[in-house]
């Protein structure tokens, strides 16, 4: 019996991959897209002001959307950040007509049950208190900020995301860091 | 965090990068997947069901007639401007109790006359133009009537 030849990792496709299988026809290529960026794409959303109770259906409006117009994508930044940049407009449609206000209850976020109590109670108030800043910032500082603290992305790619420079959108983050610390203290 | 009680740049950071983490954690990732691939399905198959809608609903018929009713209104009232002014002028009718003998008989004249139909410019007439009759009635016509 000869022993078990070591099975070589098959490396995931690629979003453009995934993409490219979609516009030909392929639903589970879809659906991997999904699975693949929805947690990031929630975060970025909840963040921006997405309402807890329509998230679900202002994640699904976005990819909904990002493949209705999937074939504008050029690959100009990452296939997550067009989607976050679409989530930004989603949302900004989603409040213009339901002209309601963000709202992540800090009560609900106290219901969690992981970690320490007094712990967990201080990390929902700064969250709270970060997230009712953002609203006040204007939408491109708001959503370079979070593209760039939440998650994670460089300037170029922001920029790229955003049809702006790199400098631009390094002067909107530190404007948005600014405004935030202020209103933080 | 900084000692006056502010965040500095990586607690700032910091809880950005939780922001909004409870909350995605609760949508379920793989009925988004599932829900976003059947309306992708219902899209793509939308289109025929669409142009079927399209010309079948009674709401379209009723459009169409609601245009077609509109169309002709406009093409009446048009036809009715452009006709000759005489035909749409109004008559206006004159009671011959209500003229005086002197009028009257101004108008039977008139009527006697070939071509006094025919539209006279008052800067065509001259006193030298009338006749002794015409003359008299002008001048009965001025007279105050007692």
């Amino acid at each position: 019996m000869t022993p078990a030849e070591p099975v070589a990792a098959v490396p995931s496709p690629t979003d453009a991959a995934l993409i490219a299988a979609w516009q030909g026809g392929d639903e589970q290529a879809a659906a991997e897209l999904v699975r693949r960026h929805t947690r990031a794409l929630a975060r970025f959303l909840a963040g921006t002001g997405a309402p807890e109770a329509d998230l679900d259906d202002v994640v699904q409006e976005t990819f909904i959307r990002a493949f209705r117009a999937v074939a504008t994508f050029r690959g100009q930044c990452r296939f997550r950040t067009w989607l976050l940049t679409i989530g930004g407009n989603v949302l900004k449609d989603a409040h213009r007509r339901a002209k309601r206000a963000r709202v992540v209850p800090l009560a609900d976020e106290l219901r969690s049950t992981d970690g320490d109590p007094h712990e967990r109670a201080v990390a929902a108030e700064a969250e709270g208190r970060l997230g009712e800043v953002l609203q006040g910032l204007p939408r491109l500082q708001r959503e370079v900020f979070l593209l760039r603290a939440q998650q994670g992305l460089e300037y170029d790619e922001i920029a790229a995301a955003l049809g702006t420079t790199p400098g631009a959108a390094r002067v909107h983050y530190h404007h948005a860091v600014k405004r935030l610390k202020e209103c933080l203290k | 965090m900084n000692d006056d009680g502010t965040l500095d740049d990586a607690g700032l950071r910091q809880v950005a990068r939780r922001l909004g983490a409870r909350a995605a954690d609760r949508v379920d990732v793989e009925r988004t997947a599932q829900a976003v691939v059947a309306r992708l399905r219902e899209e793509r198959h939308e289109p025929s069901s669409r142009e079927a809608w399209l010309w079948t609903s009674p709401v379209w018929l009723k459009i169409a007639a609601a245009l077609v009713i509109v169309a002709g209104a406009g093409v009446v009232a048009r036809a009715v401007r452009h006709a000759p002014s005489g035909l749409a002028a109004p008559v206006e009718t004159v009671d011959l109790g209500d003229l005086s003998v002197a009028e009257l008989r101004e108008l039977l004249q008139s009527v006697e006359q070939p071509g006094a139909a025919e539209p006279v410019s008052w800067l065509d007439v001259g006193l030298e133009d009338l006749s002794p009759a015409e003359l008299r009635t002008l001048l009965a016509s001025l007279e105050p009537e007692t």
